[in-house]
């Protein structure tokens, strides 16, 4: 699904290796990122996201392999000042504040956004005036997302944005990467808010062990594992349950039995057999996070890598 | 690989606009944190007010101890500002990945450096011109006022060194310990390197390794004080000085982040 567009890709990783000393950050990475689209990159710790973006951003040289931002080098100061960049672990400088921070970055595009519009975008016209010292992390949080679109960047880079939001900050900032990519941005989103990919992503990449394991819309990701979600209220031991050959995984959570089953209705039928007061009875598809789960459990599932070869 | 994008142009006009927000902004922020502004603004004022004029009494009044303390205090004056914005610095923004941040920017190759080198350059202009303040109405300088700006324009010359000296720690200590390695080596310099009083011995032989001797001998040069061997010889040691641990440093910095 991504070989007719790979000439337009605005950044791509090809066959990308990066080791850290013994340890493979990437192994055989491939990836593109196409104009308007918001991709979200899953993975557990450990997969290569951070150190994948990091490579599109020139932040390092991969071992082996190709790297393109806007068709050229990441190094490139041309290309980078097409990218705006939220990062994970960044600490600014405490004494300024975020009205000076902003402008700071803004000087650095050729045609950013004016500050008001910034402030606009972001939603932070609160915490202008404050010294970023004196925010609290989620407020540092929307200062920094500030910092990535006030370049008016074409091409926008969000590792783990959400981290540390509440509801409504987050809800905001999903408003507005929607109205960024409405707008023609494109947007690369690593997260591990599994509902943040299902709300927002185009397509979804999943990693794993440095490497691209599946790739897709949202349902195709959810529908390459069939398991399905059962919960309900019962009496039954769940030791019990866990021994029937068809349950992958139960969890008893209060009165909350959850059975992960590729077979729910064999699971479901036994269920109501053993405890004729079972109560609160859910059946449905797994979630994204549920699917991730499955994916990124050893071994790789070798099929669904087939399309690297197209 | 060759796909043209078509990216917006940047104009010289803005990257120059780049460099100079950037300068303003890292002296801004530094203006703004105690921790770093009263230790270099208020320090070599608060030094040479007890050691250079109170405690000396009257020997204060005499032209070369006056002098000879004045551009000794101005000296470690001018090093401050380099040492500590770089050394600690940064080490900190090493650590707390805001170098790793302003790479992943399209912030103009070296603006990083030259802000730092900028903001340097203005705490050290600024701390030399209280001093000078301070020679001429308390301190029985002789001076005239155009030979003190000669001798500041020289010592301002003092900044690239120390920068550079600053910037070593920076790329090799650990954030942790950055800040008492730029106290122990700018209390080395300034007290090892014969400012204030005579050595002998060992640390006699050996004050060729701090720059801020060579910086003290072209600062009396240019005051028309005592001085010891040839400028061009103590220019060409604060350049080599500089070129080496500046280029230590980058190595460093390249490949360790």
């Amino acid at each position: 699904m991504t070989s007719e567009r790979t000439g337009a890709a605005l950044a791509s990783l090809k066959g990308v290796r990066k080791r850290y000393g013994t340890t493979t950050a990437l192994d055989g990475m491939d990836l593109e990122v196409h104009p308007g689209e918001l991709l979200a990159v899953l993975g557990p710790n450990g997969a290569g996201k951070t150190t994948a973006i990091g490579l599109m951003l020139g932040l390092q040289a991969p071992d082996a392999g190709e790297v393109t931002l806007f068709g050229r080098s990441p190094h490139d100061l041309a290309a980078r000042r097409g990218v705006g960049v939220m990062m994970q672990e960044v600490a600014l400088p405490d004494a300024l504040r975020v009205r000076d921070l902003i402008n700071q970055a803004r000087a650095y595009y050729p045609a950013p956004l004016s500050l008001a519009e910034t402030v606009e975008t972001a939603g932070i016209g609160k915490i202008l005036d404050r010294p970023y010292v004196k925010l609290s992390g989620g407020q540092k949080r929307q200062a920094q997302f500030a910092l990535a679109v006030c370049g008016r960047p074409q091409l926008l880079f969000l590792d783990e944005p959400t981290t540390g939001l509440d509801v409504t900050a987050r809800e905001t900032m999903w408003r507005t990467v929607q109205r960024l990519v409405k707008g023609g941005v494109s947007i690369v989103l690593t997260t591990h808010y599994i509902e943040e990919a299902e709300a927002l992503a185009d397509r979804v990449v999943v990693m794993a062990k440095g490497r691209r394991i599946a790739e897709g819309t949202v349902s195709d990701i959810r529908s390459l594992v069939s398991r399905k979600r059962i919960a309900c209220a019962t009496a039954v031991e769940l030791a019990a349950i866990e021994a029937w050959p068809e349950v992958t995984a139960a969890v008893r959570e209060g009165s909350q039995t959850t059975v992960t089953t590729a077979d729910a209705e064999v699971v479901v039928r036994r269920l109501l057999a053993a405890d004729p007061h079972l109560s609160d009875l859910e059946v449905r598809r797994a979630g994204l996070t549920e699917a991730f789960a499955e994916l990124t459990q050893e071994p790789p599932v070798p099929e669904i890598i087939q399309e690297d070869a197209a | 690989m060759t796909e043209a994008f078509a990216l917006p142009p940047m104009p010289l006009a803005r990257v120059v606009r780049a460099y100079v927000s950037d300068a303003a902004y890292e002296s801004l922020r530094l203006l703004r944190t105690p921790a770093f502004a009263f230790p270099i603004l208020a320090m070599p004022l608060i030094f040479y007010s007890l050691f250079g004029i109170v405690l000396p009494g009257l020997a204060a009044h005499q032209p070369a101890f006056a002098n000879n303390l004045f551009v000794g205090w101005t000296v470690y004056g001018v090093m401050g500002p380099g040492l500590f914005g770089f050394g600690i610095l940064v080490a900190v923004e090493r650590n707390m990945g805001l170098l790793t941040y302003k790479r992943a920017l399209p912030m103009p190759t070296g603006s990083y450096l030259a802000s730092k080198l900028l903001m340097a350059l203005v705490f050290a202009v600024v701390v030399m011109a209280m001093l000078v303040t301070l020679g001429l109405t308390l301190g029985h300088v002789t001076l005239p006022l155009v030979t003190l700006v000669r001798v500041a324009g020289v010592m301002s010359l003092g900044v690239l060194p120390a920068c550079a000296v600053g910037l070593f720690i920076g790329a090799y200590a650990p954030a942790s310990s950055a800040a008492a390695f730029a106290n122990i080596t700018y209390l080395s310099m300034a007290f090892l390197s014969g400012l204030f009083f005579p050595l002998s011995g060992v640390l006699h032989d050996i004050r060729f390794i701090w720059p801020t001797y060579h910086l003290a001998q072209l600062a009396r040069a240019s005051g028309g004080l005592a001085y010891e061997g040839a400028p061009l010889t103590h220019l060409a040691a604060l350049a080599a000085m500089t070129v080496v641990l500046v280029g230590l440093a980058a190595r460093r910095i390249a490949r360790r982040g």
